[in-house]
């Protein structure tokens, strides 16, 4: 029997890890990036807020079992129904079963003046200098406003937002200039934290610190001159430096047939198997689909792993399960657990949630590169922790 | 001018919850446009009450149908 050739297009946490999972004498597997580098994003945080300098990138290459080939190339165009990507290197490849992991991106167009801050006080949802460029500006605000707005939907990691601000006011608070410089958070949603549960555990937090924060603020437009955030319905922030978590649009591939893409570019898919709509053949995972999850590695992780069992012959099928480390800052954290079928577990603080993402972040790429070490521990944990268990105890 | 109708399937989404769609269909929309949002968290409810009283735009309908909350909101409010 011939090998089926498996064509995964993205090197990132889905993509890798679903490439480490295939048994070789079964498919043959090419991976597709067009960067040279898998980069761990959640270490943005720690650039933007701890100045940190390790390292947060790994050549694919080096990631990818021996068997794995690996094309370093931007994916051009996928057509569904002829079974083929078409390589910006002009290549073309042919295959059995497609996974489109291309991850998602910010968009800097859709809110009137955000490049122009993003370049002035950088973020923490793009890239390495971007996150260099938050670490300076809060090392040189004395006094004033320091903002952080949500700036639209979607976004990597739900608690990412929140985390940017608890760190940020543990800093000007060790800096000893909390009584000078006031931290402020705008959100669109009614509260800090979109799901209820999980903003009954931050929302005292944020106020017992001192944070303030803004709600059903829709960030409109940036007047930098004025040095204002303007709402959708016409309201003002006034900042001395503003942070804003970018909205993200999917893929750049250029996909026939057309129809399965949203309008911001995510592919839609089946949200138990990460089919791609009307193909049983080619899958979409991670922050590239359009299923009701959110866009975090650990879903990423999940849907690999599923994928890797269909592609087997099993019947494997996602639940929705979250698991996102919630930093809050002083050395405490906590998980936002929740499934298709249960709502986010009120999970209180503890140190060790927070020891647990930091240990987490150590072993990230030994995970991706051994799964069959890993994957009955992480079979273990989220058996331990599912949110049915969960919401017994924390109510 | 033309009117839109967005339709958001939020279904099954817990975390960061079916607001967050409201939001994003919102950011996209124009005065005139209908956005309809399905869910099934017990939180939709009380979330697009509070949406639309503090961004003034029009809740058209409400309904729930086998397990499943059906917004219909007007936008209306945009500067
Ligand atoms: C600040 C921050 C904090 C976070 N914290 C956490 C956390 O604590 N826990 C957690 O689970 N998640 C967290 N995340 C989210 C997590 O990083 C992402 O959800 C995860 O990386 C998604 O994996 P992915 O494989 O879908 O995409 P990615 O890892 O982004 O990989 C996509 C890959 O596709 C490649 N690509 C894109 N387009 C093309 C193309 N056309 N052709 C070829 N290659 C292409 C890219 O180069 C990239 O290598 C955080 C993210 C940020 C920004």
């Amino acid at each position: 029997m011939s090998k089926k050739r498996v064509v995964i297009i993205g090197g990132g946490a889905g993509g890798a890890i679903l490439a480490n999972n295939l048994p070789f004498d079964e498919f043959d597997v090419t991976v597709v990036d067009r960067s040279p580098y898998h980069y761990y994003w959640p270490w943005l945080l720690y650039v933007a807020f701890k100045g940190s300098r390790k390292p947060m990138k790994r050549e694919i290459r080096e990631l990818l079992k021996p068997g794995v080939k690996f094309i370093q190339s931007g994916a051009h165009s996928v057509d569904l129904g002829n079974r083929k990507v078409i390589l910006e290197n002009g290549k073309v490849l042919e295959y059995d079963h497609l996974v489109i992991a291309t991850g998602s991106r910010p968009a800097y167009d859709m809110i009137e003046g955000h490049r122009k801050i993003v370049e002035k006080y950088g973020d923490y949802h793009s890239s390495e200098e971007n996150a260099r460029r938050v670490w300076s500006t809060i090392n040189s605000l004395k006094q004033g406003t320091f903002a952080i707005a949500v700036g639209g939907d979607p976004y990597r990691c739900p608690p990412s937002p929140l985390e940017g601000v608890f760190l940020a006011e543990e800093f000007f608070r060790s800096r000893g200039l909390r009584d000078k410089v006031r931290v402020v958070f705008a959100v669109p949603y009614p509260r800090p934290y979109p799901a209820e549960p999980m903003n009954e555990v931050v929302e005292p937090i944020l106020e017992e610190r001192g944070v303030e924060y803004i709600t059903f603020f829709t960030l409109d437009k940036i007047d930098e001159e004025r040095k204002v955030a303007i709402s959708m319905e016409g309201e003002e922030l006034k900042y001395d430096a503003l942070v804003v978590i970018p909205p993200h649009v999917g893929t750049d591939i250029k996909i026939s047939p057309e129809d399965v893409l949203t309008q911001d570019r995510f592919i839609q898919a089946d949200k138990f198997t990460n089919n791609i709509k009307g193909y049983d053949d080619a899958f979409v995972i991670g922050d590239a689909s359009a299923v009701p999850v959110a866009k975090t590695g650990v879903t990423a992780h999940l849907q690999a792993t599923v994928v890797a069992r269909r592609l087997q012959g099993e019947d494997a099928r996602n639940n929705g399960r979250t698991n996102c480390p919630f930093d809050l800052g002083y050395g405490l954290g906590t998980f936002v657990i929740s499934d298709y079928n249960n709502p986010v577990v009120k999970l209180p603080p503890s140190r060790f949630s927070h020891m647990a993402k930091l240990v987490f972040a150590a072993a990230y790429w030994d995970m991706i590169k051994y799964p069959e070490l890993w994957n009955p521990i992480f079979d273990a944990y989220f058996e331990a922790t599912e949110p049915a268990k969960l919401r017994r105890i924390y109510v | 001018m033309t009117e839109n109708k967005i339709r958001v399937d939020a279904r099954g989404m817990a975390c960061p919850g079916p607001i967050t769609e409201l939001v994003k269909a919102y950011r996209n929309a124009k005065n005139g446009d209908i956005i309809e949002v399905l869910a099934t968290d017990p939180g939709f409810k009380p979330d697009v009450e509070a949406w639309i009283k503090r961004t003034g735009n029009q809740l058209v309908e409400f309904k729930e149908e086998g397990g499943t909350y059906i917004a219909v909101i007007k936008v209306t409010a945009k500067k």
